[in-house]
């Protein structure tokens, strides 16, 4: 039993290893900083995005192009790592990617709101999660409080009843509150599942930590920053995320000293994208650790899914800088190069 | 009840027989367990990347030589004794 779950761990792995070895390097962001956005997207379908960018490049082109081969490249790849995995390792991998549910309901009902056509909505969504594509799409065409009145029964069901009453950014943020609970309050008794919840809550914490500063940086007061708390976090519990969030920009940076996120960041100016960045550096980096310390969990998988996303925010950012002529330090420092 | 019954060369030649069973035998379900993990990961590498195929096949036959070891010391057992 115990070769059998190893084993099951040995397959994904080595395949997500494999998939890992092609993502871009440094070096090709590096080469792909120099390029125009026609040779951005020239480059792309030498690579894996290939088969995305033939499948709309005759309906689309610029940067919408770019976000929709993206989007599906990234929603496929996802798919695929899920199909291809069994066992203990596909139940988390599934759970971790329940993420994509939210981020699809919200792009729906935020573009419901706006007014926007259904084929945009469509495109951005990465059907990765529980709801598959057919059943997004049917939910594109329905009205907010049907969609709504559809999700009830799931998690996110309390969160989206506040549509309406509340903002949306305040209903996005519980539906990642109830996805996250969900997950740090899962029966831990596998050393596999233990490691997947601390991989959650070391998210949690860095997702707190920038939201902490990031709201710092913008004036936000402490009442609103400690309801975008997000419970759960690794080293940095709910109380503690309380006293920082009381304190200045300043305070703060002193007294991350000690967390295991600050040790990779160390120190940090006010200017937004720094934070979002370094954080995200140190995210990954201590991601890759724990990933090469325990080679045979759902770590490396984890490690690989992050790292694709990082990848497809990074050449987001670069088509859309190169697109509307931004200087290439500017969009550099935007983006996540390891 | 043995003496009675064997001689004591048979006897010899009967443990020298199981023996060399088991040493086939355990070494092979270590080899077993051992290539079950490096099996499914050449599986998994092999299905992303055709060229892993060389490479996963070799890794995947290393706790082979264990077997090997086990045929040895059967053919000592049974050249000897048997």
């Amino acid at each position: 039993m115990i070769s059998r779950t190893k084993a099951a761990y040995a397959y994904i792995v080595a395949r997500t290893k494999v998939m890992k070895s092609r993502l871009l390097k440094a070096e090709d962001f590096r080469k792909l900083l120099n390029m125009s956005f026609d040779e951005i997207i020239r480059f792309l379908e030498e690579t894996e995005y290939r088969k995305e960018i033939d499948e709309v490049g005759y309906k689309y082109s610029g940067p919408r192009l770019l976000d929709y081969a993206l989007a599906s490249n990234l929603a496929r790849t996802y798919r695929k790592i899920l199909q291809v995995s069994f066992g203990e390792a596909k139940d988390l991998i599934r759970e971790y990617l329940k993420r994509w549910d939210i981020w699809n309901i919200i792009n729906i009902i935020r573009g419901k709101n706006a007014g926007v056509q259904p084929e945009i909505i469509e495109e951005t969504l990465v059907p990765a999660g529980e709801f598959g594509e057919e059943y997004l799409k049917s939910l594109i065409v329905k009205e907010v409080e049907e969609i709504v009145k559809e999700m009830e029964g799931t998690a996110y069901y309390e969160a989206l009843s506040k549509i309406g009453s509340a903002p949306m950014n305040v209903v996005e943020d519980e539906m990642y509150k109830a996805y996250y609970r969900r997950i740090v309050e899962m029966p831990a008794r596998e050393f596999e599942t233990k490691l997947f919840v601390n991989f959650i809550k070391m998210e949690i914490d860095i997702r707190n930590i920038k939201t902490i500063l990031r709201l710092k940086i913008e004036g936000s007061s402490t009442e609103e920053i400690l309801e975008r708390i997000i419970p759960g976090g690794y080293e940095l519990t709910e109380d503690e995320a309380r006293k920082l969030a009381a304190m200045s920009f300043e305070e703060i940076t002193k007294s991350l000293e000690g967390y295991w996120f600050w040790r990779e960041v160390e120190s940090i100016t006010e200017e937004l994208s720094e934070v979002e960045v370094n954080f995200d550096k140190a995210w990954i980096s201590a991601i890759a650790k724990r990933a090469s310390n325990y080679p045979l969990s759902v770590l490396p998988v984890l490690q690989y899914m992050v790292l694709k996303k990082v990848e497809v925010d990074n050449l987001r950012i670069l088509g859309w800088g190169k697109y509307y002529g931004l200087p290439n330090e500017e969009i550099e420092k935007q983006m996540v190069i390891l | 009840m043995v003496d009675a019954l064997i001689s004591d060369e048979a006897f010899i030649k009967g443990c020298a027989a199981v023996g060399a069973g088991l040493a086939v035998g355990l070494a092979g379900i270590g080899a077993g367990a051992g290539e079950s993990g490096i099996g499914a990961a050449a599986v998994g590498a092999i299905a992303e990347d055709r060229g892993f195929l060389g490479l996963g096949l070799l890794f995947t036959v290393i706790p082979e030589t264990i077997v090997i070891f086990g045929l040895v010391i059967s053919f000592i057992l049974m050249f000897a004794y048997g």
